[in-house]
């Protein structure tokens, strides 16, 4: 009896379910679709599935110079800001997991205050601070900037990580000899692999994803990518959208990359070598 | 020369103090077992034999050497913990082989050794498994063999049986017996289960808020608890209490308590006329009575009766006070009836009743 009265419920949860991951992905895929058509094609009153496809917005957008010149600076200063993140992140995330002093608690909030503020108010001061260095408009301020923010979200993330790790296991190692960076080297970072990927591919995406800030530290030479594909749609009262739809996909790739590259990658790091 | 030998130990964290000016020497060859009821600072105690926590006063040395600054690794111990504590990123070849690697042992004599153990302790078809791939009863015996490939001069054990089902911790110990009995190194076991305690023990270590309550071998801790803690933590079902006034009598002693006047003769005791006592006896020494038994005695009306198979509990109130009998089955009295039990002087146990100490003589 029960399964069948359950029915009705089922049916709508599943229906509500669909009606949601349509709205996730419809977006995404009419996206990817009007990168392939052409502006007759979009700005028909009636949308039109079926068009001749055309790879000319794709390949505008690739030969443009400020779009590869705007690949290249996000690629660095998101790629380094990670890497400084996980380098710094890491290690201070244990540390205040591990070996909590009386001042982890205010190093976790602050940590996490970095992010309450609102970007304008972290980002006017930062412009202030890097003009007067006569680092402005350079790469280094950038990586330098975005490494605050993946430090602090790599912490943030990476301390219940740590704090979800054993104690015991950890103990076992001690125990069988090994010191307190053996142990986080050959025990912490291994059995928290799984939840730190999140956490640094978390923190890769929201910097590759950042505009405010790079909009302010930036005025021509530093200019990340989701800069330049903003600018795309400043040229004048005849929107390109063919161009703009493909520039938003080649922004969304490299998080799908990295995300890939990069599970797969700490995967084989950790798994141990058969001897 | 002692194992272990701990002096003056103290351990506090910040003021609360878990553990007091603790004195101990532990034989080599010698299994003692860490006793008590929960956070009575067994495990910390053993824990700072290992070295996992600060040791906040006095000395502990292991092998005739001081420990107290030298990291676990270079204690000379191995240590096997409640929740097994295998390493999950590894196989049991190499959560084994983990200690023998950081010692630098050449890789052919590692699969030697680790092929060794893991014959011992049954796990060869394991070895290229990750542990949750493995039984909680498997998961321990590769913590077993964590430990003993290293040989170290002391295996430390922390409840490494309660996460066990009853029937699987009734055979790991007996595993832990045998493991014993055939390597002879020196053991800490730390448990709350006084069958554990009973079975595996050459000494039992009795424990409550961080003091040292008993040494001894369980027979005699059974035998001659040395207070009213000891007496009522061990032995199960517990000893029987019940409180009475000790005066001097022509042959001996009377003690007067729960409307029953006892006689003894009171040599093993030293008593004082008219001082308060707590008479103590365990379950199984209350023997059935016929009908025109003389000598002491305990009447009632028995209102519980617990079948253990081949013994019943037969649980009666005596004078306002509930007594417990162990009683073989066939024996058992009909619910409510009368009942009559009779015990020996010998068996029972008398304590102060403001120190609790034991009242007997000391064995001189």
């Amino acid at each position: 009896m029960k399964p069948y009265r359950m029915r009705p419920g089922r049916l709508i949860a599943k229906a509500i379910l669909a009606l949601a991951g349509f709205l996730a992905v419809f977006p995404l895929v009419w996206t990817a679709l009007n990168a392939l058509k052409n502006n007759v094609d979009i700005i028909t009153r009636v949308p039109r599935l079926v068009f001749s496809p055309t790879l000319a917005n794709i390949s505008y957008i690739l030969g443009r110079d400020s779009v590869l010149t705007g690949l290249c600076n996000s690629v660095v200063a998101c790629g380094s800001a990670v890497l400084i993140g996980v380098a710094l992140g890491l290690p201070a995330a244990y540390a205040v997991a591990r070996y909590p002093n009386r001042f982890a608690g205010d190093i976790q909030f602050f940590v996490l205050s970095l992010r309450f503020l609102p970007p304008v108010a972290v980002a006017i001061p930062l412009m202030v601070i890097w003009l007067q260095v006569g680092l402005y408009d350079t790469l280094p301020a950038l990586i330098v900037t975005y490494s605050l923010l993946t430090i602090s979200v790599i912490m943030w993330l990476a301390i219940p990580a740590f704090q979800g790790v054993p104690k015991e296991i950890e103990e076992a190692a001690f125990v069988d000899g090994y010191g307190a960076y053996s142990v986080f080297w050959r025990i912490a970072l291994p059995v928290a692999a799984r939840s730190l990927i999140g956490a640094i591919a978390f923190s890769f995406v929201l910097v590759w994803n950042e505009f405010l800030i790079a909009l302010m530290l930036s005025s021509s030479n530093a200019k990340t990518l989701p800069i330049v594909a903003s600018e795309l749609s400043q040229q004048g009262m005849n929107v390109p959208w063919g161009i703009l739809n493909a520039s938003v996909v080649l922004l969304s790739l490299p998080p799908l990359l990295f995300l890939g590259v990069l599970s797969g990658f700490l995967n084989s790091v950790f798994r141990q070598k058969k001897s | 020369m002692s194992a272990i030998v701990c002096s003056h130990v103290d351990k506090a964290y910040g003021a609360t103090s878990v553990i007091r000016d603790l004195n101990l020497s532990i034989e080599e060859h010698e299994f003692v077992v860490f006793l008590g009821p929960s956070g009575c600072g067994k495990s910390t105690l053993l824990r700072m034999l290992a070295g996992l926590e600060d040791i906040s006063g006095g000395e502990v040395s292991i092998g005739g050497k001081v420990v107290n600054d030298l990291d676990p690794g270079d204690r000379g111990i191995a240590m096997v913990f409640q929740n097994y504590a295998l390493y999950p990123h590894m196989t049991i070849f190499e959560n084994i082989a983990f200690g023998l690697k950081r010692q630098k042992v050449p890789a052919a004599e590692i699969r030697k050794r680790v092929e060794a153990v893991s014959r011992t302790l049954g796990l060869d078809p394991y070895l290229g498994r990750k542990p949750t791939e493995l039984s909680g009863g498997q998961q321990q015996r590769v913590a077993i063999a964590r430990a003993m490939i290293k040989t170290p001069k002391v295996f430390l054990f922390d409840e490494p049986l309660s996460n066990l089902d009853a029937k699987l911790r009734n055979h790991m110990r007996v595993e832990i017996a045998r493991l014993h009995q055939a390597l002879k190194t020196t053991t800490v076991y730390v448990t709350h289960d006084q069958l554990e305690a009973m079975t595996l023990a050459d000494r039992i270590v009795l424990l409550k808020d961080g003091v040292i309550e008993q040494i001894g071998s369980p027979a005699e801790i059974y035998r001659r608890p040395g207070n009213l803690f000891v007496a009522g933590f061990i032995g199960t079902p517990n000893m029987n209490f019940i409180e009475a006034t000790v005066s001097r009598a022509e042959n001996g002693w009377t003690l007067n308590g729960a409307r029953t006047v006892i006689s003894i003769e009171g040599r093993g005791f030293d008593l004082q006329h008219g001082e308060r006592a707590v008479l103590g006896i365990r379950p199984p020494d209350l023997k059935t009575a016929s009908g025109d038994a003389g000598g002491n005695l305990l009447l009632g009306t028995a209102d519980l009766i617990e079948f253990h198979g081949n013994d019943a509990l037969v649980t009666f109130g005596s004078g306002g006070k509930e007594i417990s009998a162990l009683v073989p089955a066939r024996e058992c009295p009909e619910l409510r009836a009368p009942v009559r039990y009779a015990f020996d002087e010998e068996s029972i146990h008398l304590f102060d009743v403001s120190t609790g100490m034991s009242l007997r003589k000391r064995a001189n």
